[in-house]
């Protein structure tokens, strides 16, 4: 790979990690929690009374929600990413190996789970999974697998008649030796570019419930609680919506770019 | 051509009472009804209400029962807004959304095809970077950040754009279509400059160099056709999407549509609401995928069959 290219790659990548260790140390240092009011400080502007981006209406130190809400966003957007990379990657794997009928029955679950709205499905798991947030994420993981299915499928079809594989199955080898062998290491590198694709979609879905008041609930905060009360209390106070806005596009914006150009270098 | 349409009315029949039979029965099997309250109910009113909207007979002859209204127009009265039939609620909340998704698909698409042929005049070059980077930015930017800072700057600060409402006034719709096109318009943008670069590999774009012809004519007359293709396909999902279920853009410049009604359905398990909600936005789907099938054999004539 030309230092050009990696560094397209591995500069947003780094940002990404600036960030998720900054909001994991940063509490460590900070005298406030999260949650802690400050009662003589609210609306406090930034540096004053020790709290280095001001307190919000509450009177809580700012930087200390910012970095609290960055942890549990990305904690949530990792669980359910991984769980998409399991689920995507082995119902693609097994549908493209197998290929025929058992291919076409499988691709028409994904083209009919596609089809059902996703606002629709995340509130049933909801309410089958109550209010604990990971379990959440690990649902909607679940449901998040479809594209990363589909491009799997498509890469071990095209495997599956090299003659590196031909080779294998002429030679005998069984199919999860050669899976396991052959064909998921050369579909690692697409799939960690999807992994890096998905994760700002799930950091999205994430915000996207606080917003609507569906997804984390306090004491806990998120990204997109803080956008959600910097958004109602704007026109007083525009500092608690940049912020947090800020945070989560550069965010989006880092992971989107890094995973573009990972894909279009191994697909 | 009309054997497409025939064997796509076909599939659709099929696909649609899947759709349904899979939301009615997920609804049904989730814990929690729509008559569970702060105050348990006793057990008579309960099983009285229970019966007056059938929710007492089996599952089967539910969902039969239900399936025989809805192809008679009929989608049951909500169980939450008592006085209201699901028919009338969507009614109410379908134009502005229809509306605003629109408007909004007919903005994408101008910005996303203008700024992807611009980048692909000149691929590598400064524009075409700066064009796809602002892409990338569109699409990654969730619109319930672009519009609270949208209604910051331009309703708060500048004080240019109301900021929240339907007041009649063409301006009200500025800020709400444009955070909801913008990464919509990213996307095409990339699709339109993609294509538009494989396009212009081809032999046909090589015989019209040869012939002399303009750089922006062979542009418009050989590449956008076939150029198009992809961003067709996107299209058309994505304007279902926009149609029907602006939730976040609705609820941040409190517009009344029909994404509203859609989460209060689903939070107060208001089953017929949710279902016709569903049903309408898998037609939608359908619906749009067959255009975009359509619009395929004439932006790309090797494909007809």
């Amino acid at each position: 790979m030309m230092a050009r290219e990696m560094r397209r790659i591995l500069i947003p990548l780094a940002i990404v990690a600036a960030i998720a260790l900054a909001a994991i140390i940063l509490p460590v240092f900070l005298p406030w929690s999260h949650d802690a009011i400050d009662w003589d400080h609210a609306r406090a502007a930034p540096g004053e009374a020790g709290h280095i981006l001001g307190t919000d209406e509450l009177g809580r130190d700012r930087l200390a929600r910012l970095a609290a809400g960055t942890r549990i966003t990305l904690l949530v957007a990792l669980a359910a990413a991984l769980v998409s990379l399991l689920v995507g990657t082995a119902w693609g794997a097994v549908a493209g190996w197998i290929g025929g009928r058992g291919d076409e029955a499988m691709m028409r679950v994904v083209d009919a789970l596609y089809a059902l709205p996703f606002m629709f499905i995340v509130i049933v798991l909801m309410v089958v999974f109550g209010r604990s947030i990971l379990l959440v994420f690990v649902g909607i993981g679940l449901v998040e697998w479809l594209t990363m299915a589909r491009i799997v499928r498509g890469q071990v079809l095209a495997l599956r008649n090299r003659p590196f594989v031909l080779a294998a199955l002429a030679s005998g080898a069984p199919a999860h030796t050669i899976i396991r062998q052959h064909i998921l290491p050369n579909i690692a590198g697409v799939a960690l570019a999807y992994l890096t694709l998905t994760l700002p979609a799930l950091i999205m879905i994430e915000s996207f419930l606080s917003f609507l008041g569906l997804g984390v609930q306090e004491p806990l905060t998120s990204l997109g609680i803080l956008v959600k009360e910097g958004a109602d209390d704007m026109d007083i106070d525009a500092l608690g919506l940049l912020l947090p806005g800020g945070v989560m596009v550069t965010l989006l914006v880092c992971l989107t770019l890094a995973g573009e150009r990972l894909r279009d270098r191994f697909a | 051509m009309r054997a497409l349409l025939i064997r796509r009315l076909f599939t659709a029949i099929p696909t649609l009472l899947l759709v349904l039979l899979a939301s009615f029965l997920l609804m049904r099997f989730a814990p929690g009804g729509p008559f569970d309250a702060e105050r348990p109910l006793d057990p008579e009113t309960r099983a009285a209400l229970e019966a007056s909207y059938g929710l007492d007979q089996p599952l089967a002859s539910q969902f039969f029962g239900y399936l025989g209204n809805v192809l008679t127009g009929d989608f049951g009265p909500s169980l939450v807004y008592r006085d209201f039939t699901v028919t009338e609620l969507v009614a109410q909340g379908l134009p502005l959304s229809l509306t605003l998704g629109g408007l909004a698909t007919l903005l994408a698409t101008m910005l996303g095809l203008a700024a992807g042929m611009s980048a692909a005049l000149r691929p590598g070059g400064l524009r075409d970077e700066a064009l796809m980077f602002a892409s990338t930015l569109a699409t990654a930017l969730p619109s319930f950040v672009t519009g609270p800072l949208l209604a910051l700057v331009f309703g708060l600060w500048l004080g240019l754009l109301p900021v929240g409402g339907t007041g009649g006034d063409p301006r009200y719709w500025i800020l709400p279509v444009i955070a909801l096109a913008l990464p919509v318009a990213g996307a095409i943008a990339k699709l339109s400059r993609a294509g538009l670069a494989s396009a212009l590999g081809g032999e046909n774009i090589r015989t019209a160099r040869a012939r002399g012809l303009s750089e922006r004519a062979i542009l418009r007359r050989h590449a956008l056709r076939p150029a198009l293709v992809p961003v067709v396909s996107y299209l058309g999902p994505a304007a279902a999407g926009l149609l029907t279920g602006a939730v976040i853009i609705e609820t941040v410049f409190a517009l009344p549509g029909l994404g509203r009604y859609f989460v209060q359905g689903a939070l107060n398990r208001d089953y017929p609401l949710i279902m016709a909600v569903i049903l309408l936005y898998a037609s939608l789907i359908i619906l749009f995928n067959l255009i975009a099938d359509l619009l395929y054999g004439w932006l790309d004539p090797r494909g007809r069959a």
